[in-house]
């Protein structure tokens, strides 16, 4: 840090130009600037920084910043979208930065509330004292459909029943710290804390390391380890139960997963047998002793919870009855954030712990007690007004209207009546006037409100808080919702230390230490199946970037096109063949001529909306890559993501628009090479490599299949063009001139792209490696006989053996010729299909059980 | 009265389970009134793991495990009990004010924790305001808890019709009472949703009721089928039971197995199976009167 001594008034001065336009609003907390606009000695490093920095530059920064985040895939589902809408994650660089004075105060209020908050679950749960004792009242806790019946009594290691919690916290004006809400059911947003300290210390590097700002890796570490020992096994083995790619707050907790190190898992990956829960891997049933939930409650068990829930495991909750899964947060957890715990917490923390309620809640009256309920009916215009059990909680907006627009679910009249009749569903809550933070803008500075939300964790020491945090700025959205808003923007959160913090970037940390728990013992059935998805889309891109670019060059005219003219006629029949356009546009564009040709090709590069072109055939590439992120590394993982960023230029412009396509079909065709190239040379032979591997070769196969088939088996293909076609579109050009010195012969040509084990794009090689996979991939019997798939890849390879291509070649006949080709092609095909549906049947099997009752109709 | 209860369910799958797990609540429960002689389970093919205990609302619960292939599952239960009659009727005039019964959980003084459980919304018990209108006619203030309640029975009995196959146990409440229609888990919510949006507790009781035959014919084995009906939470007097399909609050002819929220909380059988396809049950109940 620079300048942390002198007057702040001078410091203030100097700083005069950043701060020309910071207004403050009165009476309202700042993190930067005292009520009387000094700044406070936190942020003093922070701005000598940023006043080096100028707009250009913070503009340079911005851009890399959303760089960053768009190389990591990183996106994000708000509180209202639709599922599967990904929306950019939004990160402003400039931190909230926070002294460690400030931070002890809120550290040690955090670690009690959780502890209250574990008492009160293991009560509830439990010996239901605090209802007895009438420390609470019944219907807050029966009313709460949260509260599950089913789940009394389960047992809790070290009577552990929250292992991660989080709370928003706000700063009153005066600068003391509230909770806005605690988060016991699902926590999340620490996945995204981690990648907004990843982006904002790489793209402010000396600004970072100057600060002495205090790291996240320890508090992780600790968490993690803790957790693991409460499974009482060497070796456990723990997965993270989520709802799903692309569900809400899926990307956060995949991200806190692959942190950690642990497989990310969707209900029907696990299946539970005699009380114990199991995660099926291509290698068989692996038992599950660590269950990190990020799927509601009441939707992990459909045998005992809700009956209808898809997401679950049917038997884990007597599993976990049995004690042989620890689960966290234990389940039935969401009960005790329901924000009509909140005027009780006082209360409650003197009969639990004996000790005073550190840090306040936002003011909140439960509207099941009587007098509380008056006065919120007393106060409807000037109280947030929230339903304990929906998730779209807020039902008035309070004074200033802020989250008026929330209040969709109940006509305003009405809701006096719903108060009045089921209070104990109600809460009222002050609009809080949250505190202000920096935000960075290209006119300088300026204060927006901010929440925090703020994570604790169970460890070996008791519980700890993250130093840090997603801070939100919450312009117009209800600061306390358990997700982010779409127009929520988030920031790091930098906790200064006052003793010098070891020096360990979270990000080697990060990757060094997930690289070592990365073992592929315990390969999820789920995660081969998208493996070799991945693998079959990224050759299936391929194959359709070296399509397009032949036939971009060829209508260009370049290229010895004037010697082996291809007509447009046969280049659109190969992207029917292909299934890039519908025959019946085909057909019209062959009618139009070349530009209508030409157009298409044009639409199908450019046009993000084309069903089936470029955009759609990388947008599977990279929605799988998304899915199996954990498995691939950084660098295969960055390449994919760049290789899936096109533009979407649908307006054709007039002048060099082949070269634009040709450049970009190059650089796509890099790209893939270079995610091979990484998947060849830089992942382990595991089997999640094999499987990758697998569902390339098998595409391989089958898009060869298709050329030869449609370049050979048709025309003259010596005379059109087709074999030079085929030759280039297979890779093989340099290999056939290198060996025959002539122009393309059907003979020779179909030697090398069937026949020839040393061309690693014939048919022959591919089934070459798909026999080696399958001979190392685990068997489920073990009567030593060849499997079904192992069979096939022998049989076609010893078709290919003893076809001779050059008698077909040679047939006089050419229709002969044509029918022998035609026979083989078909038999590819279909041992292609056949293996693909084998490897499925046999290693992919994650279908969910589904549900049978003994109920026919009661009398 | 001694019963001898049998309780047999038949799953027929059109191709074989690999894997099945069942939670099953068919043993009757101990009550004032009710005592459990014995109880026998025999599943066909044998479970892997079985085992038993009870639950959150102190129902009997067994819970199995079978991993030998079948394309048939069968679980026979037998179950002998003691039914003690009423001493006397009750008298239902003289229980507390129905409103008075329902302010005191509303106004948070202490309530038993036993009835709070049974006030609220569950999974299969939640209301709309026509619930609340339907049952206002039976709730006139100051009328006596008991004497609304099996008013509100009666109307039950007179307004609805009992008929199979319109419902089902997922069917909303709301949509009983626009359909007027049902079999008696349906009349059961019902009830239950209407005092619950009144604010009088009410759980759902499961069970068994022995049917007699037409005159002058025999009783044919197997034919009867389980039952459901509903429990009334009276204040001092506790709970009291109603049967809005019979119109009439059980006495010794009704076996209860266990009560809930509602039916969700008592399914009799329900599982989980891996592999099957299509599946068949039927459902066999004999209730015998044995001395």
């Amino acid at each position: 840090m620079s300048a942390t001594t002198g007057a702040s008034q001078d410091a203030a001065s100097a700083f005069l130009d950043l701060l020309d336009d910071y207004r403050l609003a009165p009476n309202v907390f700042d993190s930067m600037l005292t009520s009387e606009g000094t700044v406070r000695s936190e942020w003093l490093g922070v701005l000598a920084r940023l006043r080096q920095i100028g707009a250009a530059d913070r503009r340079t920064l911005n851009d890399s910043a959303q760089r960053i985040l768009r190389e990591n895939g990183v996106t994000f589902v708000a509180q209202d979208d639709t599922e599967s809408t990904h929306r950019p994650w939004q990160l402003d660089l400039l931190p909230l930065v926070i002294g460690p004075g400030d931070w002890q105060a809120l550290e040690t209020g955090l670690v009690q509330r959780a502890r209250l908050l574990n008492e009160l679950l293991a009560d509830l749960y439990g010996e239901q004292r605090c209802l007895a004792e009438n420390v609470l009242p019944s219907s807050l806790v029966f009313g709460n459909p949260r509260f599950l019946p089913a789940c009394m009594r389960l047992p809790a290691k070290q009577q552990l029943g929250l292992h991660l919690i989080a709370f928003d916290v706000a700063r009153a004006p005066d600068g003391r710290w509230w909770v806005l809400g605690d988060r016991t059911e699902m926590p999340s947003g620490a996945g995204y804390a981690l990648e907004n300290r990843v982006v904002t210390s790489r793209c402010l590097p000396e600004l970072f390391a100057e600060s002495n700002v205090r790291r996240h890796a320890h508090f992780f570490r600790a968490y993690n380890q803790h957790v693991l020992s409460l499974t009482d096994k060497d070796e456990p083995l723990a997965v993270f139960l989520t709802r799903g790619p692309g569900k809400l707050t899926y990307f956060d907790h995949a991200y806190l997963a692959r942190y950690l190190g642990h497989e990310i898992v969707e209900g029907s990956d696990l299946t539970v047998r005699d009380e114990c829960v199991y995660l099926k891997t291509i290698e068989g049933l692996r038992q599950v002793d660590l269950i990190f939930r990020a799927v509601r409650s009441e939707l992990t068990d459909p045998l005992e919870l809700r009956a209808d829930s898809m997401l679950g495991v049917p038997g884990l909750l007597q599993s976990a009855r049995a004690g042989n899964v620890t689960i966290g947060n234990q389940l039935g957890s969401g009960v005790v954030e329901s924000p009509g715990f909140l005027s009780f917490l006082p209360a409650l923390c003197r009969q639990l712990l004996d000790e005073e309620l550190a840090i306040p809640s936002v003011a909140t009256w439960w509207c099941g007690q009587p007098s509380e309920r008056r006065y919120v009916l007393e106060h409807l215009d000037n109280l947030l007004v929230r339903r304990i059990s929906t998730t779209h909680s807020v039902l008035a907006g309070g004074h200033d209207g802020r989250v008026n627009k929330y209040s969709t679910e109940v006509a305003p009249g009405q809701l006096g009546d719903l108060i009045e009749r089921a209070g104990y569903d109600f809460v009222g809550q002050e609009p809080l006037t949250l505190s202000t933070t920096p935000v960075w803008t290209d006119l300088g500075l300026a204060p927006e409100p901010c929440v925090l939300r703020v994570y604790v964790a169970a460890t070996a020491s008791g519980y700890q808080v993250l130093p840090g945090g997603l801070t939100r700025i919450a312009h117009d959205s209800d600061p306390n919702s358990a997700w982010l808003a779409a127009s929520d923007v988030s920031k790091d959160t930098w906790v200064l230390s006052d003793t010098p913090v070891e020096p360990l970037t979270l990000f080697a940390r990060q990757h060094g230490e997930a690289r070592l728990r990365r073992s592929h013992r315990n390969l999820p059935s789920r995660a081969a199946d998208n493996l070799f998805w991945l693998g079959r889309y990224a050759e299936r891109a391929e194959a359709a970037v070296r399509l397009f670019r032949s036939l971009v060059i060829r209508l260009a005219g370049e290229l010895g096109s004037n010697r082996y003219p291809v007509s447009h006629e046969r280049v659109v029949s190969l992207l029917v063949i292909h299934k890039h356009i519908s025959p019946r546009r085909a057909k019209r564009a062959r009618e139009e001529g070349r530009l209508a040709v030409e157009r298409e090709l044009w639409t199908l590069l450019f046009d993000s909306d084309s069903r089936d072109g470029l955009a759609n055939v990388l947008g599977n590439v990279k929605r799988t890559a998304e899915i199996v992120r954990e498995r691939l590394s950084f660098d295969a993982y960055q390449t994919l993501m760049v290789l899936t960023d096109v533009p979407d230029r649908r307006q054709r412009e007039s002048t060099s628009e082949t070269d634009e396509a040709l450049r970009l079909l190059n650089r796509l065709v890099q790209n893939l090479a270079a995610f091979s190239g990484i998947a060849m040379e830089n992942m382990t032979r595991g089997y999640g490599w094999r499987f990758l591997d697998l569902g390339r070769r098998i595409e391989r196969m089958r898009a060869m299949q298709h050329l030869v088939h449609n370049l050979t088996a048709h025309g003259d293909p010596e005379n059109d063009g087709s074999l030079e076609l085929l030759l280039e579109l297979a890779d093989s050009r340099m290999t056939y001139r290198g060996r025959y010195h002539s122009s393309p012969e059907l003979g020779r040509v179909l030697d090398l792209v069937l026949a020839d084990q040393s061309n690693p794009r014939s048919i022959a090689f591919q089934l070459a490696a798909i026999s080696d996979h399958l001979a190392t991939l685990p068997s489920t019997e073990d009567d030593g006989l060849l499997r079904q798939d192992q069979r096939i890849t022998t049989e076609m390879l010893s078709k290919l053996q003893v076809a001779d291509v050059f008698e077909i070649a040679a047939k006089k006949n050419r229709f002969d010729s044509r029918i022998l080709i035609d026979r083989l092609c078909r038999d590819i095909k279909k041992s292609a299909n056949d293996l693909s549906d084998g490897i499925s049947e046999q290693f992919f099997s994650h279908s969910a059980p589904q549900r049978v009752s003994g109920y026919e109709f009661l009398a | 009265m001694r019963y001898a209860v049998t309780h047999k369910t038949t799953l027929a799958y059109e191709q074989p389970v690999s894997i099945s797990q069942h939670v099953l609540r068919l043993e009757p429960r101990d009550t004032l009134r009710q005592t459990m002689l014995g109880f026998d389970l025999d599943v066909d093919p044998m479970p892997s793991q079985q085992g038993n205990r009870t639950d959150f609302f102190g129902n009997h619960v067994h819970h199995l495990t079978i991993q030998t292939p079948h394309d048939t599952l069968t679980v026979e239960s037998r179950s002998s009990i003691d039914v003690i009659p009423r001493e006397s009727e009750i008298a239902i005039s003289e229980s507390p004010a129905w409103d008075q019964v329902a302010d005191s959980l509303l106004e948070q003084t202490m309530t038993p924790l036993g009835a709070a459980y049974f006030a609220f919304p569950s999974p299969y018990v939640s209301w709309r305001s026509v619930v609340q209108e339907y049952a206002l006619p039976s709730f006139a203030p100051g009328r006596p808890v008991l004497e609304a309640v099996m008013d509100l029975t009666s109307r039950i009995f007179a307004d609805f019709e009992y008929k199979g196959g319109v419902s089902d146990v997922w069917t909303p409440v709301h949509d009983v009472v626009e359909m007027r229609q049902g079999v008696c888990q349906d009349f059961a919510h019902l009830e239950i949703a209407c005092l619950r949006s009144l604010g009088i507790p009410a759980r759902y009781v499961s069970g068994y009721l022995l049917t007699h035959p037409p005159p002058g014919q025999e009783k044919l084995v197997g034919s009867d089928a389980s039952h459901a009906w509903l429990a009334a939470w009276a204040g001092d007097l506790g709970w009291v039971d109603f049967d809005p399909t019979n119109n009439l609050m059980p006495d010794f002819e009704h076996v209860t197995v266990g009560w809930g929220r509602d039916y969700g909380d008592l399914s009799p059988m329900n599982g989980f199976i891996t592999g099957g396809g299509t599946h068949t049950v039927s459902v066999g109940v004999d209730v015998a009167s044995v001395g």
